[in-house]
């Protein structure tokens, strides 16, 4: 399913990416009003990841004992899009929703490759760590949010953004990139880069390319030949993630370029 | 059946629209300092394009009339075309004004008579060209030739863009940018699906593709190929980004491959905050804003072009009606017949 989602407000210190996205996509079922009020769902919020890394903890178990129908790793993926945390975590700190789904992976094919207890234990310790984060993250999220310092999601565009807004959307969706990566959705992941290219980045380069032609030939080729072929590639997360932060680099220059074009350019009466 | 009685109700636009020669001694442009304050409320349809330079203009509008306020909806031009001939379907009315970044969208919001008719006094502002009934072209780009001047000379460039593929250039393009498409439906128009077909596959047997049109400039700068197909703006934006661009740009004569696209602005409701909003996209400050910032072409006299292009009279853009181009699907269609897209 598909969920259109854009406001957009990058407010807080720690959170860089607490953001909306112009055109959202996520695995799983419907993103569910709880988003739009996630203090009142702290509390499930809580208990889902208690029960999932129960549940994980009987699959592992279960493995190390010989292994078990009633326990099997698949049942790790099933059981994360199962959670109304699923939705809460992607859609306000990517960054760790795609370390999460590199925990399930890490964990899952550690089981099904049959490494010893040692390798399993140490995959499940990375993903416990990165759950954990997520709800920390997801709290301060929904105390910002019912401080009302972030907009609902789901408005549909309800204001222009301007040039260093789209370029922090732009840097949001190659994290949203990364996650669909983790998530193992290479395909997916390819197609968000290119809409953000043509969809964000476009409307911004004829500006961009008056104050440096190099830079938007350097971000033309990271968006259409680099990251994709990264993403096709099924390279590390780690070597993803160098990646999109060379990009996020040069996406930074660039919004300086056009906070100071902006702020010299003439007014119009 | 519509499109011919749109046709009969354009005011003038069977001539070729030579901009060079639209003069005309009555024309005077308007400056802000003319125009009535803007009191009361309207919603704008605003399809997304020029970066914030639209927002810009709109803001200065709002900020200049403290009395007015102005209800913004964006997305993409063809969604936006699309909602207004729905909500028209549905017995619904949202919107009183449509800014659309071409002429394409306008043409199928006006094919569906939902388009107000228009003062002549705000008509009358525009060169004789591009005077229309029911919509007003409120800036333009022309469709050019691209060459790298390491490899051509100007002159090694005919004149006509049927002939361009015959000439063993390397050529660059982007099929699936929306110019293009626009650019080449004004070719089925006007030379016909059959010569605008085999040009499509002389081309596709050999051009390089990018996925935009400043793409595919930057690779006719970088040398990557002689020649590209491009909208005017692209051209003069990486020429001022960098000054020593191994770049410049050819024109064809009468033909699709210079056609000269708009964006326009249609009233759906009818008032005189309506008009009078309107009145102020047409003068020079926004005018010139637009040419200056944008990089693109005025369409009234008394203000410059913007840096960079030539002498408008040696420009000879063909004869055609900029709504027609709504008619797309059928280059779509084509363009999928050969595999182009």
């Amino acid at each position: 399913m598909r969920t259109k989602l854009t406001s957009m407000l990058g407010l807080f210190a720690g959170l860089a990416f607490l953001v909306s996205h112009p055109v959202a996509s996520f695995a799983d079922g419907e993103v569910g009003e709880h988003v739009n009020n996630m203090q009142a769902h702290l509390e499930n919020y809580e208990g889902e990841i208690a029960w999932f890394l129960d549940e994980l903890r009987k699959i592992t178990t279960a493995y190390e004992g010989g292994g078990s129908s009633e326990y099997t790793s698949d049942m790790l993926i099933d059981n994360w899009e199962a959670v109304d945390f699923h939705a809460a975590i992607e859609t306000n700190y990517i960054q760790i929703y795609a370390s999460i789904w590199q925990g399930i992976y890490g964990v899952k094919t550690s089981l099904d490759s049959g490494d010893s207890p040692d390798s399993v234990d140490a995959e499940e310790a990375g993903l416990r760590k990165a759950l954990w984060q997520g709800l920390g993250a997801v709290k301060l999220a929904a105390r910002f949010q019912s401080e009302g310092l972030t907009a609902a999601k789901g408005d549909i565009d309800s204001r222009g953004l301007s040039s260093s807004e789209t370029l922090d959307t732009i840097k949001s969706e190659l994290d949203r990139a990364i996650a669909k990566s983790a998530e193992r959705l290479p395909a997916e992941a390819t197609d968000i880069v290119l809409n953000a290219y043509l969809e964000l980045f476009e409307g911004l380069e004829g500006d961009l390319i008056t104050l440096d032609a190099e830079l938007v030939e350097d971000l033309e080729k990271d968006f259409n030949v680099t990251l994709p072929q990264a993403l096709s590639s099924e390279l590390s997360l780690d070597s993803l993630n160098q990646v999109v932060s060379e990009m996020k680099g040069k996406l930074d220059q660039s919004k300086k370029l056009m906070q100071e074009a902006e702020e010299s350019r003439r007014s119009v009466f | 059946m519509r499109r011919r009685e749109f046709n009969k109700a354009l005011l003038s636009c069977t001539l070729p629209p030579c901009l060079g020669q639209a003069r005309d001694s009555d024309l005077k442009v308007k400056s802000v300092d003319d125009l009535p304050e803007l009191v009361g409320e309207i919603s704008l349809y605003l399809g997304r394009g020029e970066g914030g330079l639209y927002e810009n203009v709109l803001k200065a509008i709002t900020d200049r009339n403290p009395k007015f306020k102005l209800s913004i909806r964006r997305g993409p031009t063809a969604a936006l075309a699309n909602a207004i001939v729905a909500e028209k379907k549905a017995g619904i009315r949202r919107a009183d004004v449509f800014w659309a970044v071409d002429a394409g969208a306008i043409g199928l919001v006006v094919d569906q008579e939902i388009a107000e008719p228009l003062p002549s006094e705000l008509v009358n502002q525009l060169r004789p060209n591009y005077r229309y009934r029911n919509w007003l072209p409120v800036s333009g780009r022309i469709r050019t030739l691209p060459f790298n001047t390491n490899a051509l000379e100007v002159e090694q460039i005919p004149r006509s863009i049927m002939s361009i593929p015959n000439e063993g250039f390397k050529l660059g393009w982007a099929p699936e940018y929306a110019s293009f498409q626009s650019f080449i439906t004004a070719m089925r128009l006007l030379e016909g699906d059959e010569a605008t077909s085999e040009w499509l596959q002389k081309v596709n047997s050999s051009a390089k593709r990018y996925a935009g049109e400043l793409g595919v400039v930057m690779g006719v700068e970088r040398g990557e190929v002689d020649v590209g197909f491009a909208n005017h703006y692209y051209t003069l934006r990486l020429k001022a980004g960098k000054p020593d661009a191994r770049l410049d740009l050819a024109f064809t004569k009468g033909d699709s491959g210079c056609l000269v696209n708009a964006s326009g602005i249609l009233a759906l409701t009818s008032s005189n905050t309506v008009f009078n909003f309107m009145s102020y996209l047409f003068t020079k400050e926004v005018q010139s804003y637009l040419s200056s910032e944008a990089f693109e072409i005025p369409f009234v006299d008394g203000v410059a072009l913007p840096q960079g292009i030539p002498r408008l009279d040696s420009v000879s853009p063909p004869a055609i009606d900029l709504t027609e181009l709504s008619d797309l699907r059928p280059t779509l269609n084509l363009m999928r017949e050969l595999r182009v897209l």
